[in-house]
């Protein structure tokens, strides 16, 4: 067992010798073997860390020796990745050699997190643990508590949404309301909510409105109207996802899995209503302008490459609350409401007023109406 | 060439095949969303979401107009002269012209309809000040200040009613909780001014240029 | 046992040949590898800053890559044009063209895959797509389809020759009853290749300018005048620079299946101008901004009007047997047919669909330095490809490179 039997490369960045361990039968040299690891220093863990990265000859992951990952999911893709980028990236992390326990849990999370499922496959178990997860990541990361929700669906729950066009004024509260609660990317201005400004006597004219005005509103002989994600009830963005990362909901909210998107930009070309966003770079938010309540489907910080949109607020709605647009709305232009309650203020909405949706004639169902006074 | 027949049946076959299970079936059979509503919501027994936690603190009375039954902000206790009476204890006309007593209100300027239709007394009640007075004279609370503003914008009414006029007080879910005319509207000067918006409304700065 | 030895062999061999070779090969080939690095750097940029480094926005979500992409899908497609006629007619002439168009397949699908790759947001997280351990929404999905049909494709193009070539390095001759089967399979799956990925576009209801039934069968025709021109081409440098001896008949046979299909993709081009221009609706506005601008934004305007030219007077020329059979004039129409579809069917394609967008906002697309760097890194890698597979695969052919029994 010396080092001139070896068959693999390893790195050497420590030259402290390592003393040899007899007793051990595993035939690694370098690295610890299971038994060992917890009881020896750091550096025979970091080792141990370099070569799972370098080769796949053991026949154990080295991961499984420095982290005590349990493996029972996906084993040997695990074992497969160890050398590419991620892993690397997990071994740069515990290569720390202050590490202590903190940095290897951060190392622990980030590894999981990597090779978690698809929230939507998840069961109510998993789910809850993604998101102490993430939470727990957030406050090793940025000493800072945040709540993250996993509320499911509620039974009997429909949500849907109208829009008074006679009443909109292009104020923008909501543009802005939806911005700072739902953690947009401030560098590039994303935005989820468009406003149309469109000239009076012309008819629902989008291509000829401007939906990028900066002036006193209401401008004379205009008027407004508002764009957003219109759920649709047969979304087109839902069926061409290759990973079933975006999906509709029982209570009608499309959401995105940003963790599971991969980032083909497929649902945006799908998307008759512009409801898509894409976070081009790494979204930046200021640490004091961050909404700390947050939901796994909603608001939570999402990663450069991954498609976003209008959640309806889901942290907001699923607790009863209007979302942030409605909510900020002054001229009370937006409706938001249970389809399903025949009670409901959206439903008398639906009934009473003369309503219509956008490019009805596709077929997708927008959950999004339209009306006047 | 028979063989190569046989190929391309099954080719053909498996096409077909492949086709018709990658079909399309909806997993509800509805022809569109408002079949989906009426069919799902003929047995709707409420929900367990309710937005009760958001009205704590706010002083609110329940209304019964038509067929609609909610809540609204209280609004005496929300008016920091009120009761009126302490200060109007005598009826209007007496008070008005004697130089030695304050000045009140004065920066209330009405913005209202026109001269023609509406002055102070449209509403107030000069000999009543605790109370506001319909057009024909009888008494309304200044609680249900909205049973004023329904004589002449009776629309509104019917729309702030079924809900698609104002806004909700705390969230969607039940009960409903709206609020009142004078929650957005100023009743001296109702119509919303102009300002500049909230934001750019862009994408990127760029774009604007 | 045995075949892995000859297999080893068969490395070991390629590598020797690959690695020699004139100085203009070298040459070549280090101009090739300095492409790729540049592409690499570029792409490592885009990696580390995300795709904000590329022209695309949110209004133009598909660029440059994805172009590329859907042309060379039709580069791949077109190499059934030489195998149905070699393996399943029997047609000796095509014989030795056939292996250079599969192994330009071959490259072509690398080169795809990796447009594919590199349009990704999160390359890192692609293992999501893989059955099993990922989530493959098949079948709703047509890009699940896609994924399905250029591996399975690649898969084909790679066991056929590899296959061929296998049985002749041992100076064996080749089982037709192996290899006629994968051949007859890999027509109708070259036909599919196309055709699936036109449908990722054409099931588009959000886009007027994609959603029309004539995408997927002009998307053939354009392929099938495309990829042989560029096989012309390849078949003609090779026959310079090695002793790989191809025949003037094949080429002008290949000549004459270009011809027919750049003549049907200029019908389905008159019948979708017709479309567009005689009785516009709102869902002509992508044609118009494509040929004529809208609202003063022209940036494709210098694209499409070198196409259609271009597209045009290969046709013509092409048609007349007389000029067509001149070799140099074939070149020459070639080239410039491939350049017209490579625009009209990347760039032509895939910007005007997002322009103007979903409520008629006009934004602009250009490339911007490091994607071009990329795509550019993709071509190499691809040329990359083909010269190795075609150096061994011309080597065995001309039994230069034999498996020697020690």
């Amino acid at each position: 067992m010396s080092d001139n039997t070896k068959k693999w490369f390893s790195l050497r960045l420590n030259s402290k010798k390592k003393q040899s361990t007899g007793s051990c039968s595993c035939g690694n040299t370098s690295g610890g073997c299971g038994s060992h690891s917890k009881d020896q220093i750091s550096d025979q863990e970091f080792d141990a860390a370099v070569d799972a990265a370098i080769g796949d000859e053991r026949k154990k992951d080295g991961f499984d020796q420095v982290f005590d990952v349990k493996m029972d999911r996906r084993t040997a893709f695990r074992k497969l990745t160890a050398s590419l980028v991620i892993g690397a990236g997990a071994v740069s992390t515990s290569c720390n050699l202050t590490s202590g326990e903190e940095s290897k849990e951060k190392a622990q999370i980030d590894w999981e997190e990597q090779f978690k499922g698809n929230y939507k496959l998840m069961t109510d178990d998993e789910k809850k643990a993604t998101v102490d997860r993430l939470v727990r990541s957030y406050q090793l990361r940025k000493g800072q508590n945040i709540s993250m929700s996993s509320k499911n669906a509620e039974k009997d729950v429909l949500f849907g949404y109208a829009f008074n066009i006679s009443k909109c004024q292009g104020y923008m509260d909501c543009v802005s309301a939806c911005v700072e609660e739902n953690n947009q990317d401030r560098n590039s201005q994303m935005q989820y909510i468009r406003i149309h400004e469109m000239k009076d006597g012309k008819g629902l004219k989008f291509d000829e409105a401007d939906d990028n005005y900066y002036h006193e509103v209401p401008a004379e002989g205009h008027f407004y109207m508002g764009t957003q994600c219109f759920h649709c009830d047969n979304p087109p963005c839902v069926e061409v996802c290759p990973v079933q990362a975006t999906w509709r909901e029982e209570d009608g909210l499309v959401v995105v899995d940003y963790d599971w998107c991969v980032g083909c930009r497929y649902c945006m070309a799908a998307c008759p209503y512009d409801g898509r966003r894409f976070n081009w770079s790494t979204p930046e938010v200021p640490e004091n302008e961050i909404n700390k309540n947050q939901h796994y489907l909603g608001n939570r910080m999402r990663k450069k490459g991954v498609m976003e949109k209008c959640t309806f607020c889901v942290q907001r709605s699923r607790a009863g609350k209007n979302p942030a647009c409605v909510e900020a709305c002054p001229t009370g232009a937006r409706i938001f409401g249970n389809l399903l309650d025949p009670n409901s203020t959206i439903r008398w909405v639906l009934n009473n007023k003369k309503v219509f949706r956008l490019k009805e004639d596709l077929g997708t169902e927008p959950k999004f109406w339209y009306f006047m006074d | 060439m028979n063989r190569y027949n046989n190929i391309h049946i099954l080719i053909c076959i498996l096409l077909v095949s492949t086709l018709f299970f990658s079909c399309k079936h909806g997993e509800d059979e509805y022809h569109s969303i408002t079949d989906k509503i009426e069919a799902k919501s003929k047995d709707y027994h409420g929900t367990s979401i309710s937005s009760e936690q958001y009205l704590e603190g706010v002083k609110t009375i329940e209304i019964t107009e038509g067929d609609h039954t909610f809540l609204i902000p209280e609004r005496k206790s929300q008016i920091k002269s009120y009761a009126c009476a302490e200060c109007h204890s005598k009826p209007l006309h007496e008070m008005q012209h004697t130089d030695e007593s304050k000045k009140a209100h004065w920066d209330i300027k009405l913005a209202h309809a026109d001269q023609n239709t509406m002055n102070c007394i449209t509403c107030h009640n000069g000999d009543d000040m605790n109370d506001l007075k319909s057009l024909t004279g009888t008494t309304i609370d200044f609680n249900r200040s909205y049973k004023l503003c329904s004589q002449c914008h009776n629309k509104q009414f019917d729309d702030w009613k079924g809900g698609a006029h104002g806004k909700k007080l705390a969230g969607w879910a039940p009960p409903r909780a709206s609020m009142t005319c004078v929650n957005c509207h100023n009743p001296h000067k109702p119509s919303f001014e102009t300002k500049w918006p909230a934001r750019y409304n862009t994408q990127k700065v760029k774009e604007r240029e | 046992m045995k075949r892995l030895k000859v297999f080893k062999s068969l490395v070991r061999d390629s590598i020797d040949t690959t690695t020699q070779g004139s100085k203009k090969y070298h040459l070549w080939m280090a101009l090739l590898t300095f492409v790729m690095l540049i592409g690499m750097y570029c792409y490592s940029l885009q990696l580390e800053h995300g795709l904000s480094v590329t022209g695309m926005t949110d209004r133009v979500s598909w660029g440059l890559y994805i172009s590329n992409f859907t042309f060379l899908v039709g580069v791949a497609a077109a190499a059934v044009m030489l195998v149905m006629p070699t393996y399943v007619l029997k047609d000796i002439d095509f014989k030795q063209a056939v292996l250079i168009g599969e192994g330009l397949a071959v490259a072509a699908l690398i080169m795809c895959l990796a447009f594919v790759v590199a349009d990704m947001g999160g390359p890192s997280v692609l293992w999501h797509m893989i059955p099993g351990i990922g989530v493959f929404n098949f079948p709703n999905s047509m890009l699940t389809w896609d994924v399905i049909v250029l591996n399975g494709y690649l898969f084909i193009n790679i066991t056929i020759p590899f296959y061929i070539l296998f049985r002749r390095y041992q100076g064996k001759v080749p089982n037709p009853k192996v290899y006629v089967p994968g051949a007859i399979l890999s027509v109708f799956w070259a036909v599919g290749i196309h055709l699936v990925t036109a449908f990722l576009y054409q099931g588009l209801q959000a886009r007027p300018f994609w959603n029309n039934a004539l995408l997927g069968p002009r998307f053939l025709a354009s392929a099938f005048a495309a990829g042989p021109a560029l096989i012309i081409l390849v078949l003609a440098i090779i026959r310079t620079f090695t002793e790989f001896k191809i025949e003037d008949k094949t080429i002008k046979k290949i000549g004459m299946i270009v011809t027919v299909a750049a003549q049907i993709n200029l019908i389905m081009l008159v019948s979708e101008l017709f479309k567009e221009f005689y009785a516009p609706t709102h869902h002509s506005e992508s044609a118009y901004y494509l040929f004529f601008g809208l609202h003063g934004k022209t940036a494709l305007l210098p694209w499409i009007w070198t196409a259609i030219p271009l597209n045009v007077l290969a046709t013509i020329l092409l048609t007349f047997g007389k000029l067509r059979n001149n070799l140099k004039v074939l070149y020459f129409c070639c080239f410039i047919l491939f350049i017209a579809i490579w625009i009209e069917k990347g760039f032509g394609l895939i910007v005007p669909g997002f322009i103007p967008g979903p409520y008629g906002k006009i934004s602009e697309y250009m490339p911007t330095g490091i994607e071009i760097g990329v795509t550019l890194g993709i071509w190499a890698l691809g040329a990359f490809v083909f010269t190795i597979l075609a150096k061994t695969a011309i080597k065995i052919e001309t039994g230069k490179l034999r498996f020697k029994t020690k």
